[in-house]
């Protein structure tokens, strides 16, 4: 005899990820490191921000990158260069990096790190989705893309707590405001800290890196 | 594409519970997707058409989408409503702390199984002919 059951499970489809991403954050907690998920468009200058963003952190902190790409180690090389530990994570066209990969490529790297920056797969949309397990999630916008980003992508700048825009030395040409970007975002998430950076010419980093810093110790209070 | 990585998540759950039970197969399956859950209800539907024809217990199943509507509450005025442009104000008081009250899930909500209650022959080893490729 054959019967119908119908089983109750209410269970998040992310269960598996969040599960991860958990075991992470209590690694990263624990060793003090403070870990920074970067996301946005392919081209809104992240490895460009990181590459002006490591130098002014170096003096001071022990850092690492997890570069996450569909393919090539082009990004990891450029964050090398620097001096600075680099995995590359190729997720051979999934196209956004999920807690799993990130454990994986964790127990490659140096553990004993200040700052670990994982710089997501180039899209606005799916990264929004997955929780590595990082203490701050920080969504760029370029200054080419658009000011009216926000509330076409709305999930990404939602669950994200800084807000970088991006080659700001680009706005005396293009047709952006900053008031627009910076009003639409913070319609989204009310509690978005605002950064406008040219990783060009300098302007605003050293306000970005201080807020790193101070996010660190609110974090790690006894670090 | 995320949708296909989220439906193995949701293929992997449900094996889990077909085993769990000894069913024989899956009749109906119910997920919940909140506008702000970030998921392509169609491509959602996609990928498990994708996964049913590789996975036996799968065959037969139907999945039910449920769609819930963002809708938040004013946590100075108490006002609910579901916004416009996602925008996480009060329509009515203009305040910014706002509580998501529905629409960010994204849940397998119920799982319907036959189960052959008195067949000896069950549970047996599921084969599987792999999962499709992600993102192409």
């Amino acid at each position: 005899m054959a019967e119908i059951r119908t089983v109750r499970v209410m269970e998040s489809l992310l269960k598996a990820n969040d599960y991860v991403a958990q075991r992470l954050r209590q690694a990263w907690d624990q060793g003090q490191t403070f870990v920074v998920n970067l996301i946005s468009a392919p081209g809104a200058g992240k490895t460009t921000l990181l590459e002006a963003t490591l130098p002014v952190l170096l003096s001071r902190y022990r850092v690492g990158v997890l570069e996450g790409d569909i393919e090539t180690e082009r990004d990891a090389e450029r964050i090398r260069a620097l001096g600075v530990e680099a995995v590359q994570v190729t997720t051979g066209g999934t196209c956004h990096l999920e807690a799993p990969m990130v454990e994986q490529a964790w127990r490659l790297m140096d553990n004993e790190i200040d700052f670990l920056f994982i710089e997501n797969v180039g899209n606005l949309v799916c990264p929004a989705s997955f929780d590595l397990g990082e203490h701050l999630r920080v969504v760029l916008l370029s200054v080419p893309e658009g000011d009216d980003k926000p509330a076409k992508y709305p999930k990404a700048f939602r669950t994200a707590q800084a807000l970088v825009i991006t080659k700001a030395d680009l706005l005396e040409t293009m047709d952006f405001s900053v008031e627009r970007a910076r009003r639409e975002a913070l319609e989204i998430q009310p509690e978005l800290q605002v950064f406008v950076v040219s990783a060009k010419t300098g302007v605003g980093i050293p306000a970005w890196t201080q807020f790193l810093e101070q996010r660190r110790r609110q974090t790690f209070p006894d670090a | 594409m995320h949708e296909l990585s989220i439906m193995q998540a949701l293929v992997d759950a449900v094996e889990a519970i077909v085993r769990e039970h000894g069913a024989r197969r899956v009749v109906r399956l119910v997920v919940e997707v909140g506008e702000m859950s970030n998921v392509i209800p169609m491509y959602l539907r996609n990928a498990f058409l994708a996964f049913r024809e590789v996975k036996p217990f799968l065959a037969q199943a139907e999945l039910e989408i449920r769609f819930v509507p963002l809708q938040l509450r004013c946590e100075s005025c108490g006002f609910e409503f579901q916004p416009q442009g996602y925008r996480y104000r009060c329509v009515e008081c203009g305040a910014t702390q706002v509580r998501v009250v529905q629409g960010e899930e994204l849940l397998l909500r119920d799982v319907e199984l036959e189960v052959e209650s008195d067949d000896p022959s069950w549970p047996v080893e599921l084969p599987s002919h792999g999962a499709p490729r992600f993102c192409e």
